[in-house]
């Protein structure tokens, strides 16, 4: 104490000094801090409009850019497009903040046809209907494919919220050199328009894996697909596969947008459980626990952690020989440096059986998840009258021409799809009529408010499920509870 | 005290107050130039904690702009503790507990995230403070190389989160990573770990320790290095075995030191978020804060993610309330 007090004397500043020059210090530094504030976002005028897609898009981004001024784009307005997360959960939760939040940037959101009408309903876009020129507005509502228009509009007034960018619908891609060595004849049985049955095709990609090596040969899977616990297991892959035999989500199809609470829940009945059974053979082969024993082992257990991209790399890198993915996958299997351009194919997804034998209306036969993804305006951009004049621009057929031979996107109008020069859009061109099939035969997502609660769900029980931790009676008779409940307290 | 005798700028109505410090004692004035800083922490670290709390009370909004619907009173938090919110991964506790003999609730979201986080912190930290203080006794001692062992020991806590959980990420991922195949050859690990809960968790933990062993390490060097050396002396001349002397005078002198030290990592690990996100993924893994992330923004329920949040900082101010009760026993036992 002693010492302290001789120091504070030492020092010679008043306690009421010490006050003074520290409190007016304080406030200097504090006034400061707050005034320089608005400096930095003053401009925003001159900024390029920005578009929130993903990395594939920033890939082709100049070309896309080149094709909008083409079609009209005021050439002083610029436009960035920014590699948005390629995942779609992980996407609609930076959005979901974003509009959260109010910020203004990015201008335009690319969201999933799957999760744009939970926005919609939150009234957190741009209402297009307000904004667009009529004649864009006609063209879109009159040309563009119809489920993709619906999934872009509020379910209750049928106004215009997104510009449908392309629709999406899986094609099973393969190797036709491997399966022509072992013994198989793809042009000659129709393999581009004709759907095979799932057991079939086990039988035929066991056979040609076989004839590799098998599973310790050259190639470590016979067949890729998306089995990790995530959106695109609930909304796509189990989806079209469960429809393909025949079952489903919430009974008919006319129930797939509601009524909330109103509606059967389908999931614990026979078609998902042998889905899941004939899952679990691909994965572990026919003896497995919760295999179905007709099934043969094509994969393996990687499968359950596989989304898009982890599930395309072995094919593309030629470890794979059948790989279910959208056809974002063409242009990249086709530039693939382990096989070359013409030995490589795509079908239509297998069936698990035939069509209109399913229990429930719109069942059976080959199905493609309908996926596809929309355009829409962020209400808190600073320049919402640019940012809707880059949408007129998307709404123009060669930019989705440029879109489609480019990246491989389906453009949204149907009649752009069916009278495209196929070699205006290269190596794609040899693929349309299987693309037609899929298009055809398209279940979509039963999005509704209660989607982004119900799709977990879905999700974490089937990954249970495909790893035997429950049978699948179990996980689906725990899935039904779980839905239920949501419907309930949605309803 | 030579210049407080002018009084002339008294016309910003100051005098009286600052007249009035003069005259107070030393620990009042401290007090006095502590209060500001003591209201911004007020300001900062309570009315987050407020604001989370009011909104918990409201009605989740899932159909307008606006994610906060009516006053709903405790209803949040009786859906949470009924398991009747809509969380995922119901299996996750049951699959965990069949590993741990550790005791079963009933509702799910206890099963869960209450479950998965308590047994991470506990576990975790248990580790962390058994190898960290051995590894501080081996700095505290005077040998050749003992800069290069300090700075293996103190590299793992170097790494950023993210980079360390994409390295336990890629271990075992199934296309390129060696871990799994590994583990497997040890009759350790399943065919997808990653996938799998109880696996996830193992890895997760094993990254958790590996990285912050090294932080408890220093700072319970921090607390070795602060024993007078002259003790340790004094002992062995009056035949203490190395035993007693590590139980009656290193114990006792850095228990304070190792107090604040599993505080401070007991607190971290209830918050476990970010290297569970990067390797497993919060559904194959569950923490608290995982839940107020997955409400927040996959199902958009920002009144029900309030309530996890606050139950959050319930249940790890329950634990900061048990610390500060040793850490006052402790320096009663020792001074």
């Amino acid at each position: 104490m002693v010492d302290s007090n001789h120091g504070e004397k030492r020092v010679g500043v008043s306690r009421r000094r010490f006050l003074e020059t520290t409190g007016a210090a304080g406030v200097a530094v504090g006034l400061a801090g707050c005034s320089d504030d608005d400096g930095d976002d003053g401009d925003d005028g001159d900024d390029a409009i920005q578009i929130t897609m993903d990395g594939e898009w920033t890939g082709f981004e100049d070309s896309v850019i080149d094709a909008l001024y083409e079609a009209g784009l005021d050439e002083s307005i610029e436009v960035e497009i920014l590699p948005g997360d390629f995942e779609t959960g992980a996407r609609r939760s930076d959005f979901t903040s974003a509009l959260d939040a109010g910020r203004s940037s990015p201008d335009i959101f690319m969201m999933d046809s799957g999760w744009t009408i939970p926005f919609i309903a939150r009234e957190q876009l741009v209402n297009l209907s307000d904004e667009l020129s009529s004649e864009t507005l006609d063209y879109i509502q009159n040309e563009y494919l119809e489920s993709a228009v619906s999934t872009a509009s509020d379910p209750e007034t049928g106004d215009l919220y997104g510009v449908p960018l392309f629709p999406d619908y899986p094609v099973m891609h393969y190797r036709k050199d491997l399966v022509e060595d072992a013994g198989y004849d793809p042009e000659g049985e129709n393999w581009a328009t004709e759907p095979m049955s799932w057991q079939e095709f086990a039988e035929m990609a066991a056979d040609v894996w076989d004839d590799n090596g098998g599973p310790d040969g050259d190639f470590d899977y016979a067949f890729t697909t998306q089995a990790d616990n995530y959106e695109g297991l609930a909304c796509c892959t189990f989806n079209e596969t469960m429809t393909s035999f025949g079952g489903a989500y919430f009974g008919d199809h006319g129930n797939l947008f509601g009524p909330i609470g109103d509606r059967p829940i389908t999931v614990d009945e026979a078609p998902v459980h042998d889905t899941i059974r004939m899952m679990r053979s691909f994965m572990e082969g026919p003896d497995a626990e919760y295999a179905d024993p007709d099934f043969p082992q094509i994969s393996t257990t990687d499968l359950i952690e596989f989304t898009e991209e982890p599930s395309r790399e072995p094919f593309t890198s030629g470890n794979a020989i059948f790989h279910r993915n959208w056809p974002y996958a063409i242009p990249i299997n086709f530039d693939s440096d382990a096989f070359d351009a013409e030995d490589y194919g795509v079908m239509p997804l297998p069936y698990g059986v035939e069509e209109g034998a399913g229990e429930y209306d719109g069942t059976g036969g080959t199905s493609a998840a309908l996926g596809g993804w929309h355009l829409t305006v962020n209400p808190n951009s600073q320049r919402i009258g640019d940012a809707v004049q880059v949408l007129e621009a998307f709404a123009s057929e060669n930019v989705m021409i440029n879109n489609f031979a480019e990246g491989g996107y389906i453009p949204p109008n149907p009649s752009v799809t069916e009278s495209v020069d196929p070699d205006a859009v290269g190596e794609l061109g040899a693929f349309l009529d299987t693309l037609a099939v899929a298009g055809e035969s398209t279940v979509p997502r039963p999005v509704t408010i209660a989607w982004p609660d119900q799709a977990p769900q879905i999700a974490s029980e089937l990954s249970a499920a495909y790893q035997a931790e429950k049978s699948p009676e179990e996980a689906m008779a725990d899935l039904e509870e779980e839905l239920e409940s949501i419907e309930s307290e949605l309803a | 005290m030579s210049t407080d005798t002018r009084s002339d700028d008294g016309g910003f109505g100051l005098t009286s107050p600052l007249n009035w410090l003069e005259t107070q004692s030393e620990e009042v004035y401290a007090y006095v130039l502590l209060a500001p800083a003591f209201l911004l922490l007020a300001v900062v670290a309570f009315y987050p904690l407020i604001e989370t709390f009011r909104f918990s009370l409201l009605a989740n909004e899932l159909a307008a702009a606006d994610p906060f619907g009516e006053f709903v009173g405790l209803d949040n938090y009786v859906a949470l503790l009924t398991g009747n919110t809509p969380f995922t991964q119901q299996f996750v506790a049951v699959s965990l507990a069949e590993g741990f003999p550790f005791i079963q609730f009933d509702a799910p979201f206890l099963q869960q995230a209450i479950f998965v986080t308590l047994a991470f912190a506990i576990i975790s930290v248990l580790f962390e403070t058994t190898i960290g203080f051995g590894q501080a006794l081996v700095l505290d001692k005077d040998f050749y190389g003992r800069r290069w062992v300090r700075v293996s020991i103190i590299i793992p806590w170097a790494i950023p989160i993210v980079i360390q959980g994409m390295i336990f990420f890629l271990m075992f991922n199934p296309t390129i990573g060696f871990g799994t195949d590994f583990m497997q050859w040890l009759g350790v690990f399943g065919s997808n770990p990653l996938s799998s809960s109880t696996d996830a968790f193992i890895i997760v933990l094993v990254a958790d320790i590996w990285k912050t062993t090294a932080f408890m390490a220093l700072l319970i060097l921090a607390g070795l290095q602060s024993i007078d050396r002259g003790l340790y002396d004094v002992a062995k001349v009056s035949g203490a075995s190395p035993w007693q002397r590590f139980k009656y005078i290193t114990l006792p002198l850095v228990a304070p030191a190792l107090l604040v030290a599993m505080l401070f990592r007991t607190m971290d690990a209830m918050r476990i978020y970010g290297l569970i996100d990067a390797t497993a993924g919060c559904e194959t893994v569950p923490s608290l804060t995982c839940l107020v992330i997955i409400s927040l923004e996959s199902s958009r329920r920002w009144a029900t993610a309030s309530a996890v949040a606050f139950l959050t900082a319930v249940v790890i101010s329950g634990f900061v309330v048990a610390y500060l009760l040793a850490l006052r026993n402790s320096n009663g036992g020792v001074a």
